[in-house]
């Protein structure tokens, strides 16, 4: 379980202050699949970042079990997100000058795991394996970055608008292979998206106006990225 | 809009070593030149050996420290101007796109000769304000008549002109080389991997190794520049400690300054773009959970070696440059005592070099600390 209580966030200095995050508190239970929804602007990405122990709050607490992140050092925070936490991006961030295998090492390595193979099959590149990422396709580079970040088997997995840079038949595929993967291995799966549609695939919506919370609600039927609308 | 004074400007570190070899180099051929049209007032025996050991000194060191710094100041500019193609692409494709021909673009780098230019002046400058005392230092045991520091135009122009307008050519046609590719590429800011590298690639290394080692391969030009730092620490160092003994203390004081400030620039200039080039692979690498010495391990471990090595060859090219300088320039003149290697000397050198090293490795190390984690979603 993870439990955000009353986490405000604002950037800029005193005079000239944004409060992105106007005191916001969730509960996200394990395994679950949250989607987070909201106008461009909302502070989706940046609860994301908080959430995940990328960025401190300016108040609030973020507990995972029993350990408030907030309150980490700099080094524990590290290793916690080391032990729990994956990430995928809008614009993929791979590694350019690497092949999409040590791409997939990155996070494989990073707990020892010697079969980062396999998660470079289960997301149909094992034929793609010695290519660079410039010499894919976004779809691709997406699927890289989702089994660089599962090959790390995190906890819980973060991702911010993973479709957005992607037409629909792309899109569509990358979130089959995500929601895949997800029922197979049980993660917390938390998604930033402006899509509305996307939300009809989650269990539980959350949705977002101007750095606050407006709505929380769990779909009774769920669709899967097939059936959708775009 | 493309290249303009500004970047020009960031060229500090050419400056520098333009300004070095311009010094060294009008000091000691202005010297010969004047020294020259005395030549027949010299008499004694012991003044003409003297006169043509000095002739040839300043040519020797004319040629080895002004080469070296020229070749520096070279290498340097072409790794300038392809960073900046590299780091400009989408600008450059755009304009490329719009129907700018590569040599259109390329001419505007002309701009890059400027630092040459600037730094040259400086060290012509510097060369004469400081030429009264070294041509006293030069005639100490009053061998020659005193002789007045002349101002040689066509040396001036050598010194100046000629390398400044040398460097923009080069500007524009390396240039004009690095754009003659096709558009998307530009746009794209393509890796280009050749079929060698991809077989590496398929054998089974662990990431931070793997990374290590194309962080290097990626940008040789700055392992060449990390070699070439420790070179001239080494070389410079234990070369002014033995001149000091061989000749003039001011020269040994000279040359030092001159390696030390070489040594340093180029591993800033080598470091920092280091760093710079990695701030994404570092902030993902930290997002991911990765600790700081494993970043820093990975991004500027893998040129320790190369540094290192840099030291050991300084050594080795120092000590046979000595052996082979005494056996000739000096080869007539008496007194001079023998030359051997100074294994006390050399362990001074290495733990000095170590401490700075490190210590500067050090300095990397807490400014990749300080960057942030969202350094990789700032576009
Ligand atoms: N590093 C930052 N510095 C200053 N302002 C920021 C920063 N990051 C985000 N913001 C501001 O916070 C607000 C919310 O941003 P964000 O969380 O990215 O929204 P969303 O992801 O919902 O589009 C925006 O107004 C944005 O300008
Ligand atoms: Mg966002």
């Amino acid at each position: 379980m993870i439990i955000i209580s009353d986490v405000v966030k604002s950037y800029g200095n005193a005079g000239n202050k944004n409060q992105v995050l106007r005191g916001i508190s969730l509960r996200i239970a394990d395994g679950d699949f949250v989607v987070i929804l909201g106008a461009s602007g909302s502070g989706k990405s940046t609860l994301l970042n908080v959430i995940s122990g990328l960025e401190p709050p300016d108040k609030g607490s973020v507990v995972y079990g029993t350990s408030d992140i907030t309150k980490l050092s700099d080094e524990k925070l590290t290793q916690f997100r080391k032990d729990n936490i994956g990430f995928i991006f809008q614009q993929y961030y791979l590694l350019p000058n690497m092949t999409v295998e040590k791409n997939v090492r990155m996070g494989a390595d990073l707990i020892g795991n010697r079969e980062y193979r396999k998660m470079i099959n289960a997301v149909g590149l094992a034929d793609k394996a010695g290519k660079y990422p410039s010499e894919l396709s976004g779809g691709e580079q997406q699927r890289v970055s989702v089994a660089r970040a599962l090959a790390k088997k995190p906890k819980a997995l973060f991702l911010d608008e993973p479709i957005g840079a992607l037409d629909e038949q792309t899109g569509r595929q990358v979130l089959d292979y995500i929601c895949g993967l997800h029922k197979e291995a049980g993660f917390t799966m938390v998604m930033v998206t402006h899509n509305q549609n996307i939300a009809e695939m989650a269990n539980t919506v959350v949705k977002m106006n101007s750095g606050k919370v407006s709505e929380v609600y769990t779909n009774k039927t769920r669709k899967n990225a097939y059936e959708i609308g775009w | 809009m493309v290249v303009g004074m500004k970047d020009a400007a960031k060229l500090v570190s050419i400056s520098m070593i333009a300004g070095c070899a311009v010094f060294v180099c009008t000091l000691f051929l202005n010297y010969n030149m004047d020294i020259a049209s005395m030549k027949d007032e010299v008499t004694t025996e012991v003044g003409m050996a003297m006169y043509q050991a000095q002739v040839l000194t300043g040519k020797v060191t004319a040629l080895v420290s002004g080469g070296c710094l020229a070749v520096t100041s070279v290498i340097m500019l072409l790794f300038y101007v392809k960073n900046y193609i590299d780091t400009h692409g989408r600008e450059l494709g755009i304009l490329k796109a719009l129907g700018y021909s590569g040599l259109k673009i390329a001419k505007h780098f002309w701009v890059f000769g400027l630092s040459v230019f600037a730094g040259c002046v400086l060290g012509y400058t510097l060369a004469f304000l400081y030429m009264p005392s070294f041509y006293k230092l030069q005639n100490t045991d009053h061998l020659f008549p005193e002789i007045e520091a002349r101002f040689h135009p066509l040396l001036a122009f050598l010194l100046i002109g000629a390398p400044a307008m040398a460097f923009s050519v080069l500007a524009i046609i390396y240039a004009c080389l690095r754009l003659k590719c096709p558009v998307l590429d530009l746009l794209k800011e393509k890796y280009v991997y050749k079929i060698k590298v991809s077989k590496r690639a398929t054998k089974d290394i662990p990431f931070l190794k793997n990374l290590a080692g194309s962080t290097v391969r990626e940008r040789k030009t700055l392992a060449f520049f990390t070699a070439f730092s420790a070179f001239c620490f080494s070389a410079m160092t234990q070369m002014s400690m033995s001149m000091k003994d061989l000749s003039s203390e001011t020269m040994a004081v000279m040359m030092i300054t001159i390696g030390l400030l070489l040594a340093f620039i180029t591993l800033f200039l080598s470091l920092s773009s280091v760093v710079k080039g990695n701030t994404k692979t570092i902030a993902m690498m930290r997002i991911f959970g990765y600790k700081y010495s494993d970043c820093f391990k990975a991004v500027l471990g893998g040129y320790r070696p190369f540094s290192y090595m840099g030291f050991v060859i300084g050594t080795v090219y120092q000590y046979t440059l000595l052996k082979i300088a005494v056996e000739v320039v000096f080869a007539d003149v008496d007194n001079i005592p023998e030359y051997h290697f100074d294994l006390k000397m050399c362990a001074v050198t290495v733990v000095l070099f170590v401490l700075t090293y490190e210590m500067v490795m050090y300095g990397y190390a807490q400014r990749i600390k300080r960057l942030p984690i969202k350094s990789v979603m700032l576009e």
